[in-house]
């Protein structure tokens, strides 16, 4: 991974969740802070296929990083992007909401008759409410909403290789089946 | 590394925004585990050591806290002392509970060389055998006898088994069957579903029969074949599923060949068990001496086919159909757990349309069977997939 200048001991890795994602990263982005460490490039509307962005985005196991623009219409060489159409609001711990979460999907081909892939893109971008609160705490010169909503950071990943982070923090299902053997065992010892 | 750093300095994390210690199991045993026990000093000082006796999993999160950002998984050092002077068991009970072994010992693996085990663990609340199980999971990581290069493990043999540094991971269980996290989910087949699926797919009791059954038999065996069966199986399972997947294998995929996740691997062992008991099923009734894997104990094949016989008697008459899959079809069996073994190419061995037929036992005559090329079997999954379709 390039970790910039992250200097860290073996196992830290890029694992932001939706929160980081806005708060530390499109938040500071768009509001023209300097990111440290400033790990996500800028890759503006760059028309590079899901499998193009290695070398290009970030990329942590099998999910990559990147800024861009807000736009309609995301095309690439190969391929579109699609909404879903669910957006989901990002809400930090104390439920406070700080950001909006969009879903796409990648379609080989030409629209409207391409074919869809298991390539997804979450395009993280600042709510409203966010993008003025900002402004009236970090930059009061700053007017101009647009700057604020046109950032957008984005997380793509296909969707059936599995994150294989090798770390495991969960049960396999095999693990599954064992343990609940074990409650079989407990069943059966009166016998 | 300055010496004085720290995790957390004047109540500041020196992780930077996004960062996560989200180690390998690579690393926790070649980076961590090699440095404590060779009393190295550990940047950062990340993993702390914990006694397992004197911290209750609930507690043990508090000690393992790493910066600021919230955890799902903690680490620590544990030292594995044995429970009795003369027995070989650890003591690993709590004031409030105990710590308790399930499952099977896992192999990890480091560039195809072994390096460790991993042990599952289960906390129990309240006294052995009357405990009540909790979500509270832990992984035990330890080095392996052979592999652990210093002089420390030499000294002490074989002992390092149940005794020394162990580092271990725990973290609190979710349910098996996930609520669906995304939106996309609900409109896909996640690996989550497949699972479900599989699972209903046949006898639930019967697939835990079996398991138990192997668990008991085969504990230390090691899981990478199981995987390699699955990988073999791959096919199966994504056939059905998208018609387009001829066209989609040709597009460039940044997934590497070593890719697949624990959990489809679990769920492939899934289907694997499945397929393995149709067709010991099948050829049991048609071979008087069916050919067993290479390495197994072919008593514990014997008596999982006899369990798995009683469970799907009443399916002879499909049985009787397949004397068109004679001996051929059990080299196939033999193949999984020998992958390295070079089989010469077999004309006669049979691939399955799909898997939904294959389970219901239905229309299964010749007609229906389509040659599989064996000779790609070492290739990648998405080769395999490509091979499988119809139009060879």
């Amino acid at each position: 991974m390039d970790n910039n200048n992250v200097n860290l001991p073996p196992g830290f890795r890029f694992y932001p969740s939706d929160e980081d994602l806005v708060v530390h990263f499109l938040h500071r982005k768009a509001a023209l802070l300097p990111c440290h460490p400033d790990v996500i490039p800028d890759l503006e509307l760059y028309p590079y296929d899901p499998w193009e962005l290695d070398g290009k985005a970030l990329a942590e196991g099998k999910r990559w990083y990147f800024y861009s623009r807000r736009t309609q219409h995301r095309n690439t060489k190969n391929g579109y992007w699609t909404t879903v159409g669910i957006e989901e609001p990002v809400l930090t711990s104390s439920q406070h909401r700080v950001g909006l979460k969009n879903y796409l999907e990648f379609y080989f081909g030409e629209a409207p008759a391409g074919l869809k892939t298991n390539w997804i893109m979450e395009e993280f971008r600042l709510s409203d409410s966010s993008a003025s609160s900002s402004s009236r705490s970090s930059s009061k010169t700053r007017k101009h909403k647009k700057d604020y909503s046109k950032w957008v950071v984005c997380r793509v990943y296909e969707r059936n290789c599995d994150d294989d982070d090798g770390g495991a923090a969960e049960l396999s299902c095999l693990d599954e089946v064992f343990l609940s053997l074990d409650d079989l065992d407990e069943i059966s010892l009166p016998n | 590394m300055t010496q004085s750093m720290s995790i957390s300095v004047n109540g500041q994390s020196q992780v930077p925004p996004g960062f996560r210690f989200h180690p390998t199991e690579e690393e926790l045993l070649h980076y961590y585990l090699k440095k404590k026990v060779s009393y190295e000093k550990i940047d950062l000082d990340v993993i702390r050591d914990v006694d397992l006796n004197k911290l209750e999993p609930w507690d043990i999160q508090e000690r393992c806290r790493i910066g600021t950002t919230p955890q799902n998984d903690w680490y620590f050092f544990s030292h594995k002392d044995k429970k009795y002077p003369t027995g070989t068991r650890t003591n690993r009970a709590t004031a409030a509970g105990f710590w308790k072994a399930t499952g099977r010992d896992k192999v990890i693996y480091s560039n195809g060389k072994r390096i460790g085990m991993r042990k599952t663990l289960v906390f129990y609340k309240g006294r052995a055998p009357h405990g009540q199980k909790s979500d509270w999971i832990m992984h035990e990581y330890r080095l392996d006898d052979n592999t652990a290069d210093t002089n420390v493990s030499n000294v002490m043999g074989e002992a390092t088994q149940e005794e020394g540094w162990v580092v271990c991971r725990t973290f609190k269980k979710k349910n098996l069957h996930k609520t669906l996290d995304s939106p996309l989910s609900a409109s896909s087949i996640t690996a989550e579903t497949r699972t479900s699926q599989m699972f209903s797919s046949f006898s639930e009791g019967a697939l835990d029969q079996i398991l138990q059954h192997m668990g008991r038999t085969r504990k230390e065996e090691n899981e990478a074949d199981i995987i390699n069966n699955g990988r073999f199986l791959r096919p199966i399972d994504t056939a059905s599923s998208n018609s387009y997947n001829d066209r989609f294998m040709k597009l460039p995929s940044l997934e590497s060949p070593n890719s697949t996740s624990s959990q489809s691997q679990s769920c492939y062992q899934a289907m694997i068990t499945d397929n393995e008991d149709s067709i010991t099923n099948q050829v049991g009734c048609t071979n008087p001496n069916p050919v067993y894997p290479i390495d197994s104990r072919p008593t514990n094949w014997a008596a999982l086919d006899r369990l798995v016989a009683s469970q799907l008697n009443g399916q002879s008459e499909t049985s009787r159909q397949l004397a068109c899959l004679n001996d051929p079809a059990m080299a196939y069996y033999t193949l999984p757990n020998h992958h390295d073994v070079q089989l010469p190419n077999l004309r006669s061995s049979f691939s399955l349309p799909s898997s939904r037929s294959y389970h219901g036992n239905q229309d299964f005559n010749s007609s229906d069977v389509d040659l599989w090329n064996f000779a790609t079997r070492s290739s990648s999954p998405d080769q395999i997939c490509h091979e499988s379709n119809p139009s060879i």
